[in-house]
Parts: C-alpha cells; sequence; structure tokens
C-alpha cells in the first residue's frame, strides 16, 4: 500500500508541477466563460451606432423616437433632424464617409401603415435591427391606441411584458429549472465529462508509455506487481483531475457571482436569457461526480492497456482510436438524448457502462432518469469497471515489458488469458 | 556450507518457440561478487528477469535469499540495475532517487540523506535538482546505480553493468562493489567481457545459447578447463632443456625460443619435476611460473563454436542477453 501511494503521490506532484496544468487550470474558466458569454459578446457586435432620425412626421413621432433610441445607450446615439430636401443624399454621403453608422427614416405613414426605413453601412446587426424594430413597434402601437383615445395609463399597463416560464417537472416536483437552463446543464455536463474522460485517460496512457519507452518500468516491476503500478497511476492521475475540477469550480463560482458585473459592462441586461444558469442541486453535483469517477475508472484502465501494448507515440495513437470512439459516440448521442431522453435509444445508452458516464447526466438534466435506472446503471458500470481493470492490468502486465510490434488481438486475448 | 543467498533451480523460459533459457541452475553463496557470463544471445538478461520476478518461468523455480516469495515482495533486500537504463527524464535527480527508495519500501524521510550522501559521494551534488534528461549519460547511470544500491540491499543485481562506463567511473563502480562485498553482501552481475570478469568475480557460471556450460568459484573453473601452463625464462644457460621439454610424460606441448619457453604440462604432470629436472641439468633461470590460462581462453574454447550462432529470436518478445 506504501507503494501504490507512493506512485500517486508521484504522478499527482509531477503532473501539478508540469506547466500545462496551470495552463489548463486556468484556461478552462476562461473557455467556459466565453463559451458562456459568446452569444452576448457577439450580440454586442460593433458597439455603439450613431444614427440620425429623419422626421417628416406632422407630430411628436420623430423626437419620441429618437428619445427612445437613446435610451437603449449601449446601441445607438440618435439625433434628429427635420426632413428636408436633399438630407437623405448628404447623410448617404456621410455614411459612405463612415462619419455616420446609419439613419432612420419616418414619416406620417409610419404611424398609419408601420413602414419605416432604415438606412445603414450595416444593416446585419441583430442587436441594431431589433432594438430598432422593437422601439417603432411600441410606439407605433402605442401611438395609435392614444390616438383612438385610450388612456396613456392604460397603454402603459397592458405593455407589461409577458414572461413565459418554463419549469421542469422532475420526479413529481416542479423544479426551478427552465427549458434553457436543462439543455445548458446537459450541454455541459456532457462536455467537461467528455473531455475531462478523454483529456486524463490520455494522461494514464502517456504515462504507462513513459515508464515504457524509458525502460524504468523494470526497476519498478520489480519492486511492486503491474496491478499496483497500474492502480496507483490511475488513481494518482484522477486525483489530478479532481484538483483540476477544484480550481475550476471554484474560479466558476467566481465567475458566475461576477457574471452581472461582465454582462453589465456589456450594456447587455437581458443577455442571461440565452444563456441561463442552471440551478446546480447537490443531487447533480453528486450524479455528475459519480459519474466521471466510474468514466474516468473505466477508461483509464482502458487507455493504461492501451500505453502498455505500444512502444511509441505514433503506436499508442493508432491503439487509443477504438477507445475514443466509445467516448465519442457517448458524446455525440447527447443531442439526441436532450431531445427525446425517454427514447429506448437514450435509456440503451445510459445503461450500456461505456456510454452511460455521458448518457446519464444528459437524461437527468433532461428531467428523465428514474432512480431505479441510477441504480442500475450505476451497478452495470461498477461490474464493467471491475471486468475492464481485470483485463487491462493482465494486458498491462505481459505489455509493460515488451518491445517490438504491437501485438495482434489474437495476441492480446492470449496475454488475457496467460496466467 | 551458508544457506545460499539465491538458488536458480532448472528454470526454463520459452519465447513463442525459441527457448532463451533452457534448464539453467546456479546457486550463488551470500559475500561473492558472482558472474553470470555468456556472448549476446545466451540468455543472460533473461535469467536475471526471471531471477527478479519480472518475468515467471515456464519451467524451474527461483529462490531468493532463502524466501519463497518473489522479488517484488523482498525489493526491500535487492537492489535491481536493469540492462537497459532509464529514469524520468522530466523528473529532478533526488525525486527520481526518492520515489525509487520508495519503491524499495523506504520511507521519504530515511532516504533523503542517504541519496545526498550518494550523490555526494559519485560526485554529482550540483545536480541533485536539475532534471534528469539535463545529466549526460555517465552521469544519469550513476544516478541509476545509486537507486539500485542506496536502500543497503543484501543482494544486488547487475545487468551489465559497466557497459557505457568511461575508465574512471568503471573503476568507481568496481571499488563500490567491492566495498560492498566486503560488508558481507552479494553481488550478481552479468558481462560478457571477461577481462572484467575475471578482475572482480569470485564465482562464475558460464551459458550459451540458454544452457549452463560451467560453474564454480574462479579458480574451480580454471582448473578444470583449459590445462596448466608453465612459463620459463633461461639466465644464459639452457642446460638439457631440449630433452626435458621432449619428453612426453612430463610435458604435452612446448613452444621454444631462445631464451624463453611456455610449455602445456602433460595429464598428471608435476611441474615441480619439470624444474628439479632443469636446475639439475645446468640451466640458470630467471623465471619459473606456473600460469593458469585467462578467462577469456576458457569462455573462447568453450563457447567459440556457439558464440558465433546465438539462437535465432522470433516473436515479439526479444530476449536480450
Amino acid at each position: 500500500m506504501h507503494k501504490v501511494l507512493a506512485v500517486i503521490r508521484r504522478e499527482f506532484v509531477e503532473r501539478v508541477r508540469q506547466k500545462w496544468f496551470w495552463v489548463l487550470a486556468l484556461l478552462g474558466p476562461v473557455i467556459l466563460g466565453v463559451i458562456f458569454y459568446l452569444p452576448s459578446l457577439l450580440a454586442r457586435g460593433g458597439g455603439v451606432k450613431h444614427i440620425v432620425v429623419v422626421d417628416a412626421t406632422t407630430s411628436a413621432f420623430g423626437a419620441q423616437i429618437t428619445e427612445r433610441l437613446s435610451r437603449a445607450e449601449s446601441v445607438f446615439v440618435a439625433v434628429r433632424v427635420p426632413a428636408s430636401p436633399g438630407v437623405v443624399d448628404s447623410l448617404t454621403q456621410e455614411v459612405d464617409a463612415k462619419r455616420l453608422d446609419g439613419f432612420l427614416l419616418v414619416s406620417d405613414v409610419t404611424v398609419d401603415s408601420g413602414k419605416a426605413e432604415y438606412r445603414a453601412s450595416n444593416v446585419s446587426s441583430f442587436v441594431a435591427t431589433g432594438t430598432l424594430q422593437q422601439a417603432l413597434r411600441e410606439l407605433v402601437s402605442t401611438t395609435r391606441l392614444e390616438r383612438e383615445g385610450v388612456n396613456p395609463a392604460v397603454v402603459a399597463r397592458a405593455r407589461v411584458p409577458i414572461a413565459l416560464d418554463t419549469k421542469k417537472i422532475a420526479g413529481g416536483k416542479t423544479t426551478g429549472e427552465s427549458g434553457a437552463q436543462s439543455f445548458t446543464l446537459a450541454y455541459f455536463m456532457a462536455f467537461i465529462l467528455y473531455f475531462a474522460i478523454l483529456v486524463y485517460g490520455i494522461n494514464v496512457m502517456s504515462s504507462v508509455l513513459e515508464e515504457k519507452t524509458s525502460r524504468i518500468v523494470e526497476v519498478l516491476v520489480s519492486s511492486l506487481r503491474p496491478f499496483q503500478l497500474m492502480l496507483g497511476k490511475v488513481l494518482g492521475v484522477g486525483a489530478v483531475s479532481i484538483f483540476q475540477f477544484g480550481i475550476w469550480a471554484l474560479s466558476g463560482r467566481l465567475l458566475v457571482s461576477q457574471r452581472s458585473r461582465l454582462l453589465g459592462a456589456g450594456g447587455m441586461g437581458d443577455g442571461g436569457q440565452v444563456w441561463q444558469l442552471p440551478h446546480i442541486s447537490a443531487e447533480t453535483l453528486l450524479l455528475f461526480i459519480g459519474c466521471f469517477i466510474c468514466g474516468f475508472l473505466l477508461y483509464s484502465a482502458m487507455f493504461a492497456a492501451v500505453g502498455a501494448m505500444s512502444s511509441n507515440e505514433q503506436e499508442a495513437r493508432q491503439a487509443q482510436q477504438p477507445v475514443m470512439y466509445l467516448v465519442m459516440i457517448a458524446f455525440f448521442s447527447m443531442f439526441a438524448m436532450v431531445n427525446d431522453p425517454g427514447s429506448t435509444l437514450s435509456v440503451t445508452l445510459s445503461l450500456i457502462p461505456f456510454t452511460a458516464p455521458i448518457a446519464m447526466p444528459v437524461r437527468w438534466a433532461a428531467g428523465n432518469l428514474p432512480a431505479g435506472q441510477i441504480a442500475l446503471s450505476f451497478a452495470f458500470m461498477l461490474l464493467a469497471i471491475v471486468a475492464v481493470t481485470w483485463i487491462a492490468s493482465r494486458i498491462y502486465r505481459v505489455g509493460i515489458l515488451m518491445t517490438g510490434k504491437r501485438p495482434s488481438v489474437k495476441e492480446l486475448v492470449r496475454w488475457v488469458r496467460a496466467a | 556450507m551458508t544457506t545460499p543467498v539465491l538458488v536458480v533451480d532448472r528454470v526454463t523460459k520459452r519465447f513463442s518457440g525459441h527457448t532463451a533459457v533452457d534448464a539453467l541452475s546456479m546457486t550463488v553463496p551470500p559475500g561473492v561478487i558472482y558472474g553470470l557470463l555468456g556472448p549476446n544471445g545466451a540468455g543472460k538478461s533473461t535469467t536475471i528477469r526471471m531471477i527478479m520476478g519480472i518475468y515467471v518461468p515456464d519451467d524451474g523455480a527461483v529462490r531468493l535469499l532463502g524466501d519463497g516469495r518473489g522479488g517484488a515482495d523482498l525489493s526491500e533486500r535487492i537492489g535491481y540495475l536493469p540492462e537497459e537504463r532509464g529514469l524520468y527524464p522530466k523528473m529532478k535527480v533526488l525525486d527520481v532517487l526518492l520515489f525509487l527508495a520508495e519503491m524499495k519500501g523506504m520511507d521519504r524521510r530515511t532516504a533523503r540523506p542517504k541519496a545526498l550522501g550518494w550523490l555526494e559521494r559519485l560526485g554529482l551534488s550540483d545536480w541533485r535538482l536539475r532534471k534528469v534528461n539535463e545529466l549526460s549519460k555517465g552521469m544519469q547511470q550513476k544516478v541509476q546505480f545509486i537507486s539500485t544500491i542506496m536502500h543497503d540491499p543484501d543482494l544486488v543485481v547487475m545487468d551489465e553493468p559497466f557497459s557505457g562506463l568511461d575508465p574512471v567511473n568503471a573503476q568507481v563502480l568496481k571499488e563500490t562493489l567491492f566495498d560492498l562485498r566486503a560488508r558481507g553482501k552479494t553481488i550478481l552481475l552479468s558481462t560478457h567481457i571477461m577481462e572484467q570478469a575475471e578482475k572482480i568475480c569470485d564465482s562464475i557460471c558460464i551459458i550459451a545459447r540458454g544452457r549452463k556450460l560451467v560453474d564454480g568459484t574462479l579458480t574451480e573453473v580454471k582448473r578444470a578447463h583449459g590445462g596448466k601452463h608453465v612459463l620459463v625464462g633461461f639466465d644464459g644457460a639452457r642446460g638439457d632443456a631440449d630433452r626435458i621439454f621432449a619428453d612426453r610424460r612430463l610435458v604435452a606441448k612446448h613452444d621454444l625460443a631462445a631464451l624463453y619457453a611456455e610449455l602445456e604440462l602433460a595429464p598428471n604432470a608435476d611441474a615441480q619435476e619439470i624444474l628439479k629436472d632443469l636446475v639439475s641439468s645446468g640451466a640458470r633461470l630467471s623465471r619459473f611460473e606456473l600460469a593458469e590460462p585467462s578467462l577469456n581462453k576458457i569462455f573462447i574454447d568453450l563457447v567459440g563454436p556457439e558464440a558465433a550462432t546465438a539462437a535465432a529470436q522470433p516473436g515479439t518478445e526479444v530476449a536480450r542477453a
């Protein structure tokens, strides 16, 4: 046991000392943050637009729309000019000279028929056109209603925005989660699991390969059993991954707690609607960690065997493909599972030990995972871990001392069966 | 006789049809330097790996330190230097040594002063915090050597310990081995350089193509093989030398120069009789020496025809000797 601990310690310390660990530790949240805030960052695109409202109305409509647009100060700086002959031409030249971003043409017709015109150098900005449309729509309907003699106070009351709140029903209870949150949660859990299982599984593989190619393994195997060595390696790298998660969780929390500030700086008060933060319950966290640990143990044992049967990096890269496909199947079927978490495919995938670590959290997040299936799935995974580790350790035991060409499947079977 | 440190009892190892070691037996008594000698491909490394429990013999058994357990269980008492040297290239020298000491059952606190002491002794103190891959090959070998003996094992097993060492470092290694032996430790080493074995080993076992050709103490082996030689030098007068050397009861073969002769004694002949005859016939001698054949000569005589034809080694499992 002392020796296994020493192997764990070495794997942990040497890995945490490496630069790439900290790069990943610090870059992880940044990448996550970028994915998280990208929509709002992109939507903001181009910054504040300077526009002119060409007012051909005979009412106060032109002034009102200008005032309204100026309220969206992160999008527009609007100035009203009365319509006069030649003004459109000179404004067009201004836009051309890039002294102006665009101009909005409104007239009395706007209120009657709802028609207005926006001419600008860039008309593909969602935010700009969206803001324009919304401002116009609201002002036009308000004006029309008032024209019909409706009390402005009534109009204001009628304008109270509708919020469609979607609530997920899970286990007979209504949770506080929205549909968007469910998807976000499923996506992030699946992505992180996929990524972490691959990265750390391959870490185990290269660690095995390093000992094999440097031939230090012979000294090690004369001092402790190959199984102890493999166990120490898997647990050591596993500890590194848990530590990495710890760092990510901490910085993730920080990022989330500061999100209003970050979003506020972008002036997108409602940017959060795109990526609503899911509520992460203790059960979710537990399931996630359970799935990661099972998935990692299952896959890292396979990766250890792959490392042991290869003699160099290139060989290992080839030999790892079948293992990688298994993880990829689980990850990419996520999209089908989110749509229909109760389908036969989803249920099957969440019960097969090799896809379960990713499929289960997805179904959980999507709100369809009976407790019985969780228990069954974990039972299957544990059985698979025992079986796969047994097979892998036998391949490992023979493989780490082999040199020369990569063994064929037939030879592998013989290694496993050898006493 | 004391309990042997190592008993190899008719071990056999086959690799996909090819027999690397064939019913090999040997016994290593305590407190000696034991040489496992043989040409390339003879099965030396395979034998050593079976001794260390890295390979499981297909037949036969290995008993280490009078204990039925394998090498991994006895690692506290055994030091092993494999033929193919390797360390963790990206680890610091001291960290590697501490880790390997832990593998041998030491705890880090006990290991640290020992590691530092050995680094000092072998002139590597300044390198202790450098990464292994910054060291020269010779320095890496020394680090590996330290890792082999740092935990003060009772049995040290070294596969070709001298290969790749410069004369200075070879001397350091030799002195360290003598020092270990003086402290009652047992050393088993393999080599194919006979001059080295002759200078260092107390006992030897010569193998070829996986089979034992001869074993025993160096003196026994020399006595048993290659016959007795006498070197004679004349100081002017040769007396009746020609007649005496021609006596087939005494001399089997002779090689005579003006003032010098090398004789191979006839079986059961006594060199003293030749000396007596020479002196009484009036010869004046500057030299009369009973010489043993060199280990190299015995080795070539024994292995010669086979050495050039080491058995082919098919399959993925390559047995190095």
